[in-house]
């Protein structure tokens, strides 16, 4: 017998949250028609979608120069995004392997320590954490920005990867021993692999994190040649205050290699966060 | 190959725990030797201790006559089957296979060669390159074996490897293990729960129980004398029916009083010293049966037809005898209150035996057991 399980209940609760999606996709829409209006759209009806749309601006806001070009600030996130989220994903699951799997007051209280600097904010040590930083001549470089965001990001990594960890079956390890592999090759050929879930969640998190950070970059690397996008973007947007199109064009810039990572990796962070592995 | 031999092994875990006591086990070269015995009896704390999984608190492992206790899992030149069979589930059937073998740095040729040998003897070559995701359970369960046959180990060590198996399937795999088992030679210790594996598999059994060895030796010995109380209830299904029996002389014979009821004991030597006192009595359900079925002389034991399972083949009746029940387990301690006990008999499937009848069974008394009520012990 064949059952309808879709009630208008179910048709009114789909309702109910297309609207509220359709809700947090405005400011979204609002930024691509005002990206793709002319100023004189603009003035006639700014929240209509444009037709024809005006790419232009696009290549315009890219084009920008000075302290307020997307290109070098655009190169400069992808750099030490990329480098952070690499590093965090070797040493954190390695880290989080090791406090997942070995039982001992030891492990426990390192694994406590790395809550705790999730929950400490970060803010009360910047004048010290600056004055070490410039003392190592780690201002305004690459490698100094990566190691902060290594160090300020390794608890939250740390956390997600011992629960994952946490919940993965022994036995696959205790077969690879068996099998006569070592501790590395464990690791490397049996363990990492099955986080891959988890792997893809803290990219994810982390990346978006890093990319979209504006606080620490503004302090660390204001002016220097390694001033990453939202830097750029801000001062892009003190130069083009008064035209709004231009200036949604350059934020739309700014977002899209995030946006695209995060369409492409979903999946994947639906799983890392709620699922284990399958085998 | 290599025989295992295992003297006053102890496991005791942080916090106090004592999961196995004192356990003396040879396994010779070659040989299947099943542990079977009820959850949490530490039989796989003990397969775990042979393969270096979990650290030995007293006693000495050997394996090909050198003590392994301090030895790594990949030193001890051991293959081991998991219950859930732990593929990799990232890899291919042919990966999956290739594992042990790389990991020991065998050659690449040699690695092909050696798996598209397994793969052939387990009739897996079609499903090399799938990922254990895409397998049935009774594949996987032959990958498994795989792996650990595709490295030709001195021991195979398998922690209940059919249990994740449908019944029709369980009985085919298990014939295949065994066969496999007999052409490669290779010792092998095998984990159950299920007594019905233990006995059709090993070439010995040993029941565990609480930690502790209770008996080993052929399946059909420990069948026929079981050693204790446990022993007898927990090897062969139905179980063996035990009650109380009060053991007098007769002039220079021995009767065994059963409620209002007596059987002729056929000389049982040790069951001399018992005389005028109570003991448990077992008598497996096939040794209690149609009296139409058998010699007219045998004594005959009389009660309330509770209920009647029909097999097929057989039926299995169910009587209500006026003798105070034996317990074995804790579990069953209420079940001594009543003077009653409901034993199992077995009939031919067209026998005329209904639930309320007053039925006869005739008992063979040269294979009844008495247990020892105090300590559990046979009497032989």
């Amino acid at each position: 017998m064949w059952l309808s399980r879709y009630t208008y209940r179910t048709l009114a609760r789909e309702i109910a949250f297309i609207l509220i999606a359709a809700v947090y996709c405005v400011p979204f829409y609002l930024m691509i028609a005002l990206a793709l209006q002319t100023a004189e759209q603009n003035l006639e009806s700014p929240f209509a979608f444009p037709w024809p749309p005006h790419f232009d601006n696009f290549a315009t806001a890219w084009n920008a120069g000075g302290d307020a070009a997307l290109g070098p600030g655009l190169k400069s996130s992808i750099i030490i995004t990329v480098a952070t989220v690499v590093v965090l994903i070797v040493l954190g699951s390695l880290c989080a392997y090791t406090i997942a799997r070995r039982i001992g007051r030891l492990s426990n209280l390192v694994y406590v320590a790395f809550l705790v600097g999730i929950i400490l904010p970060f803010q009360l040590a910047i004048i010290p954490l600056y004055t070490a930083m410039s003392r190592l001549d780690l201002v305004g470089t690459y490698l100094g920005m990566i190691v902060l965001n290594i160090g300020l990001l390794m608890p939250l990594t740390v956390f997600l990867y011992v629960g994952f960890i946490r919940a993965l079956p022994r036995d696959y390890e205790e077969a690879a021993q068996i099998d006569g592999a070592g501790v590395l090759r464990t690791y490397v050929k049996v363990i990492f692999p099955l986080l891959r879930p988890v792997t893809a969640t803290v990219a994810v998190l982390i990346g978006i994190s890093v990319w979209n950070e504006f606080f620490i970059p503004l302090i660390f690397l204001f002016g220097s040649d390694a001033q990453t996008l939202p830097v750029s973007v801000f001062l892009y947007a003190r130069a083009n205050e008064t035209n709004t199109n231009l200036l949604y064009a350059g934020i739309a810039i700014s977002i899209a290699p995030i946006l695209v990572f995060f369409l492409f990796a979903q999946r994947q962070l639906i799983r890392g966060f709620t699922g284990g592995v399958k085998g | 190959m290599a025989g295992v031999s295992l003297s006053g092994v102890g496991k005791v875990y942080p916090g106090g725990t004592r999961a196995v006591t004192g356990l003396d086990l040879d396994i010779a070269d070659g040989e299947l030797m099943v542990l079977v015995g009820p959850s949490g009896c530490g039989k796989t704390t003990t397969l775990r201790m042979v393969a270096g999984l979990e650290e030995i608190s007293e006693g000495e492992i050997r394996i090909d006559e050198v003590v392994v206790n301090s030895l790594d899992p990949r030193r001890r030149d051991i293959a081991m089957v998991f219950q859930n069979y732990a593929l990799y589930p990232h890899m291919t059937v042919f990966d999956n296979l290739a594992f042990p073998l790389r990991a020991r740095g065998v050659p690449k040729s040699e690695i092909r060669t050696r798996v598209e040998r397994t793969a052939k003897l387990l009739a897996l070559d079609e499903l090399l390159k799938r990922k254990p995701r895409a397998l049935s359970g009774g594949q996987r369960q032959r990958v498994a074996m795989g792996r650990a046959v595709v490295r030709e180990p001195q021991v195979f060590l398998m922690d209940e490897p059919l249990s994740n198996l449908d019944a029709t399937l369980r009985t085919q795999v298990r014939a295949e293990i065994v066969d496999l088992q007999r052409e490669l030679g290779v010792t092998t210790i095998y984990v159950t729960h299920d007594q019905v594996e233990a006995m059709t598999m090993g070439t010995r059994i040993a029941v565990m129980r609480n930690g502790v060895l209770q008996q080993q030796g052929a399946p059909q010995t420990v069948y026929d004398e079981p050693d204790n109380l446990f022993v007898a209830t927990f090897v062969g299904s139905p179980g063996m029916n035990l009650f109380h029996g009060r053991i007098e002389r007769d002039g220079d014979t021995l009767q065994c009083i059963l409620g209002e009821q007596r059987l002729p004991l056929a000389g049982t030597n040790g069951l001399v010293a018992y005389a005028g006192a109570d003991v448990a009595v077992g008598v497996r359900p096939e040794h209690l049966g149609d009296p139409l079925a058998g010699p007219s002389d045998r004594p005959r034991l009389r009660g309330r037809v509770r209920s009647v399972e029909l097999l097929g083949s057989e039926r299995l009746v169910q009587i209500q005898l006026d003798v105070k029940p034996v317990a074995v387990d804790e579990s069953v301690e209420a079940a001594t209150a009543s003077d009653q006990t409901l034993v199992t008999a077995r009939f031919d499937a067209h026998a005329d035996v209904d639930p309320g009848d007053v039925a006869e069974a005739a008992v063979r008394v040269e294979r009844l057991h008495f247990f020892d009520l105090g300590t559990g012990r046979a009497i032989r």
